[in-house]
């Protein structure tokens, strides 16, 4: 018990000394179970809306994967209803009219579309909506020109009962008036819903009057679901798909689950970082905690405390500190999620505060991962201070410098670095980036683990670089500060280690992205022939109308359709495999000028040929001459003739197996053609301008599609890929703060260690401001360190990525020298900001107080 | 005067629990002499030292060194002030452990951005005799050499009076002797004002004038001591005979 009260008492007379450990746990606990809380809520969230939409059994068309994506809204006969009621155990059954594929706008061609990925829904205005929505204001829709919205919808575009919006569906565009608003009355996660009459959603979204998407069956009473659905599968025979409430609730979460479980790992994976990044902390923290306390273990050794009770008293004050860091992460981890969910709601999907759903295991995960981390970075500490001598309490105080850096260390450090450069290398040589992904985490591992271990050594070579450097502007304050930065190696090589990891990742990343952008563009300018590009952002299939009127536009020396057609592959050796061709007209070989290692590309868009991409051609031994039968699914079996062979090295369209729609057409019928996914578009000389003027006014009644000039496309592709590095980076953002907490609690537990020195300077005439200036610079020094050595260690492993994924296609290296350098300065930033506190604290002791100090 | 204290009161808490470290104290220091402050444990000894070298500041009353009043200046003058006009040498943790000995000795000036004046710095460091020791860091010198780093460095910047507290309470006899013969040389060879706080009536043998505090008091102002003079003052003073416990090393 002795042992416990003394880590207890101790744990409470450093708490402020605890105070920034605490907040590191409590920051990786955080986000952890506030992943895991807003996950679950999500799911939550999402269960029930399947649940309050889905009834007892549902009868849809037959749905295959594999299906031609025509992008026309799968149907049954609109009598079904009539045939099921009539059966045993049918309680009642109700068609539903829908389709998902749907583009809002307003009389203004303003898109009225989510445009966060999820749907706009168009539908009837019949039993099953009212089942889950209700209206709030206005009247049903009645007749051909009136419908009715959802009110977040209408809420977010200021829309009210009278307004005038275009409902484009696949099959065509309808005007309408708004008659009423709906209100969801479970949670709406973000679908824009638009509501017809019966007839006109048939009409209107099926096609014909004699049509409905589905069927809704209550079973009767004393019938089970699974019965009916055998009952109703039983009547209907083929080509019909029926499900029961919870078949069709765990097919729509499925497909939610698995963005979710994406999401939650992801950011888990973010989590994981900053944990990695606080123990560095916690280390620090005990290291120096252990190495100020020398003389106080040293008497408890003395008057008869054993190794294991010294090493235990340190380690039952990390458990304190685990279990405060946990309980507070786990509390701030659910503020993150309401937080989160805010954030959500922001961009449209609103999730509702009461279907927060905390399961028991967040709160276990969270406490079990704070506690084990905590003891886990205490244990080297607590080991030392076991072996702590009773001479120590004999001994004068003073620091006991950790002095060099051991040789095994050394070492070993080199070792691995060494091991990790290797399989850097080894991964630029790799002949497929299969054989090359391996090494190359290995190589990050490796060279990150090296770099941590020789860390402490590299401090004495890099401090002093960067000493000469910057500090000797300052003069004697610069040369205390990289002294006090150097005296304890391996203080501050675990203090920059943490600073490291964070930017290593964002300098690779950034490398990885650039290069992305740069080799893009390369393809781009060298293989892209097309001056415009159609497409949807959010993945429809381009409709018919659309495509009319792309074709009809004036100014275009051709234009070519590109469709994605399902099929199944037998190669000459046997080998079967289910694939997506891609089907274009033969102007496409201009349109993008894919290199290829055998055969002609345009001959690939001769009747009855095709091209495969030279990794297929090499796994099945193809030659160009060789047939391979292609099964298209809904349609026959040719034997296409392989006419050109393309290379793996490209970024665009890379794998694709290219024929000619011409030959799809042979074998497919017409209604199971697929639609056009892209279109591509070439000006007549010289009449660039004019076209792209003449396809814009063409395509401004559909805003649901883009069309690029190539200059347009680079743009977006910069964007995105922008924005995809900018959410890694706010999400390494958290390991970054963690490490400046780091530089910050060493820097403040020195200035505690340093006490009596810091008395000593002031009193032979060190001024406060020459103090702050000394903390700040050792607080920069370490900072610039560890920056350094992160986007290093970042860049090589960024390059290494590359040139093995230059095996994709990832032709250019191009280093973001701004970013890295910004990076490189903003850290320079970070150690002033990191020092202010320490720094001012400093500088407020009182001279003879410090003097004084044991 | 090197420095003098007026009326110089130093008081703690207030009310009934008020305690009076320095009670009205006048001392003058005399320039290029050689004074030791005594006085047993909580007497004010290092409270007086502490106010003249602007180290503390009082309560009421009037500190001046040389012709500047320190009392009531900001922190950024004492600062300056202790920077350039006085010396410091304590008891333990003298020296910063990152910088050799000649940066320790020449850290004051560096910090004011002087550049020594090499002659005079050669004559300190032959003086204290640590010419082969100056690219050492502190942990690799013994006690005493350390304490010679100390008053080298308080010598090396030529500050109009240097204090020590208690400079050679940490070192053994000889060492200590060797210590307090530097300080007693630098007064008549260089001319140096010292004030040095003790208990050891050996250490304050090596001083031209001994003040004896006593419950905050100056009671007695003793010339050219001798330590048996020195420490029958001690006993009397104390009235009890506890200075003899009081006074490690006692006669030799």
């Amino acid at each position: 018990m002795t042992v416990v009260r003394t880590s207890l008492r101790n744990f409470v007379a450093h708490k402020g000394r605890m105070v920034l450990s605490a907040i590191a746990v409590m920051l990786s606990v955080a986000f952890v179970s506030g992943t895991l809380v807003f996950t679950d809520t999500m799911n939550t969230t999402f269960d029930k809306l399947f649940a309050s939409t889905s009834s007892d059994v549902t009868v849809t068309a037959e749905r295959n994967e594999d299906a031609q994506q025509t992008g026309k809204p799968a149907s049954i006969p609109a009598d079904t209803a009539q045939r099921l009621e009539k059966l045993d155990g049918v309680a009642s059954a109700q068609s539903d009219v829908y389709d998902e594929r749907i583009t809002l706008v307003d009389d203004r061609n303003e898109n009225l579309s989510p445009t966060t990925g999820a749907p706009t829904i168009a539908g009837d205005w019949g039993p099953e909506e009212k089942k889950s929505m209700k209206l709030i204001s206005g009247k049903a829709p009645r007749g051909p020109t009136e419908v009715v919205v959802d009110a977040d919808t209408a809420d977010k575009h200021g829309l009210a009962a009278g307004d005038a919006v275009k409902v484009i569906s696949f099959t065509g565009t309808t005007e309408a008036r708004i008659s009423g608003i709906a209100k969801f009355t479970a949670t709406n996660p973000g679908a824009a819903l638009v509501f017809f009459d019966r007839p006109t959603a048939q009409k209107k979204l099926l096609g014909s009057t004699d049509q409905v998407t589905a069927v809704m069956l209550t079973a009767a009473e004393g019938t089970s679901d699974a019965q009916l659905k055998k009952a109703v599968a039983a009547e209907l025979g083929g080509g019909y798909q029926v499900r029961t409430a919870k078949e069709a609730a765990d097919s729509a979460a499925d497909e939610v689950g698995e963005f979710l479980d994406f999401m939650r790992y992801a950011l888990l994976g973010f989590a994981g970082i900053s944990v990695l990044v606080g123990i560095f902390l916690i280390v620090n923290t005990f290291s120096m905690l252990v190495a100020q306390r020398t003389r106080e273990l040293g008497l408890m050794r003395a008057i008869g405390a054993g190794r294991g009770q010294v090493n235990r008293s340190v380690l039952i004050e990390a458990l304190l500190l685990g279990v405060v860091g946990s309980v507070l992460g786990i509390a701030a981890g659910v503020g993150i999620a309401v937080g989160l969910m805010q954030l959500m709601g922001t961009v449209g999907m609103n999730l509702d505060t009461s279907d927060l759903t905390i399961k028991a295991s967040t709160p276990l995960v969270g406490l079990l991962l704070g506690i084990v981390v905590t003891v886990l970075a205490a244990y080297l500490p607590a080991r030392r201070a076991g072996k702590v001598s009773p001479m120590a309490a004999l001994r004068d105080a003073g620091t006991p410098a950790d002095g060099r850096t051991g040789t095994v260390r050394t070492v070993f450090g080199l070792l691995l670095t060494a091991a990790g450069a290797a399989g850097l290398w080894l991964a630029t040589r790799a002949e497929t980036a299969g054989d090359g992904s391996g090494l190359l985490a290995l190589g990050i591992v490796f060279s990150l683990i090296g770099f941590v271990v020789i860390g402490p050594l590299l401090a004495g070579l890099v401090v002093r670089a960067i000493s000469a450097v910057v500090l000797r502007f300052f003069g004697p304050v610069g040369r205390m500060a990289e002294r006090n930065a150097l005296r304890n190696p391996r203080r501050t090589g675990a203090t920059a280690a943490a600073l490291m990891i964070g930017l290593a990742l964002v300098a690779a990343l950034s490398v990885v992205g650039s290069s992305m952008v740069a080799s893009a563009n390369d393809q781009l300018d060298k293989t892209v022939g097309a001056d415009f590009i159609i497409a949807s952002d959010v993945g429809q299939p381009l409709t018919p109308a659309v495509a009319k009127a792309v074709h009809a536009a004036p100014h275009l020396a051709h234009v070519t359709d590109y469709k994605n057609v399902n099929a199944e592959l037998t190669a000459p050796d046997g080998k079967k495999e289910k694939t997506r061709l891609a089907a274009a007209d033969p102007t496409y070989a201009q349109d993008l000028r894919t290199e290829t290692d055998a055969g002609e590309l345009s001959a690939a868009y001769g009747r009855d040929a095709m091209s495969v991409p030279a990794a297929y051609a090499k796994k099945h031994g193809i030659e160009v001459g060789d047939r391979v039968a292609v099964a298209f699914t809904g349609g026959k079996t040719a034997r296409l003739t392989v006419a050109a062979i393309t290379t793996d090295g490209t970024s665009l369209d890379q794998g694709a197996m290219y024929l000619a729609i011409a030959t799809v057409e042979r074998y497919l019928p017409a209604d199971e053609m697929p639609a056009n996914v892209l279109m591509f578009a070439q000006a007549e000389e010289g009449k660039a301008e004019q076209a792209y003027a003449a396809l814009k006014e063409r395509m401004k009644d559909y805003p649901q599609y883009q069309i690029r000039d190539q200059a347009d496309y680079k743009q977006t592709l910069q964007d995105q890929i922008g924005q995809l590095l900018n959410m890694v980076y706010g999400l390494l953002a958290l390991a970054i703060i963690v490490a400046v907490l780091g530089v910050v609690n060493t820097l403040a537990l020195s200035v505690v260690e340093r006490t009596r020195e810091i008395g000593l300077l002031r009193a032979i005439g060190l001024s406060r401001r020459q103090l702050r200036r000394m903390i700040r610079l050792e607080s920069v020094v370490i900072a610039l360190f560890g920056a350094g050595l992160g986007l290093g260690l970042g860049m090589a492993w960024g390059a290494a990525s590359q040139q093995l994924l230059a095996l994709e296609g990832l032709g250019v290296l191009d280093i973001p020298w701004p970013t890295i350098i910004t990076v490189f300065l903003g850290s320079a930033l970070v150690g002033l900001v990191a020092a202010l506190v320490p720094a001012f604290r400093a500088g407020r002791m009182n001279v003879l107080g410090a003097i004084a100090t044991e | 005067m090197a420095a003098s204290a007026r009326k110089v009161v130093k008081a703690y808490g207030a009310g009934e629990t008020r305690v009076m470290a320095l009670d009205e104290v006048d001392v003058d220091i005399e320039r290029g002499r050689f004074t030791a402050i005594m006085g047993p444990s909580g007497s004010g000894k290092s409270t007086l030292m502490h106010c003249l070298a602007g180290l503390d500041t009082v309560t009421s009353g009037e500190i001046r060194l040389g012709d500047t009043e320190i009392t009531g200046l900001k922190d950024k003058k004492l600062t300056q002030l202790r920077r350039d006009r006085v010396g410091f040498i304590f008891q333990a943790f003298n020296l910063l452990p990152t910088l050799n000995a000649l940066e320790n000795i020449t850290l004051p000036m560096d910090i004011a951005g002087r550049k020594p004046d090499q002659p005079w710095l050669d004559r300190v460091v032959d003086t204290v005799g640590l010419r082969d020791r100056l690219r050492h860091r502190p942990t690799e010198l013994s006690g005493g050499q350390q304490q010679r780093v100390a008053v080298a460095r308080a010598l090396a910047a030529r500050p109009e009076i240097i204090f020590g507290d208690e400079p050679t309470g940490n070192l053994d006899s000889r060492a200590g002797a060797e210590v307090l013969g530097f300080l007693r040389r630098s007064v008549d060879e260089l001319g140096q004002t010292i004030v040095m706080v003790t208990h050891d009536p050996v250490a304050a043998a090596y001083a031209d004038r001994v003040l004896y505090l006593a419950d905050g008091r100056i009671v007695d102002d003793m010339r050219d001591p001798t330590a048996e003079r020195v420490l029958e003052r001690m006993l009397s003073l104390s009235g009890d005979g506890t200075a003899a416990h009081t006074a490690p090393g006692g006669l030799r």
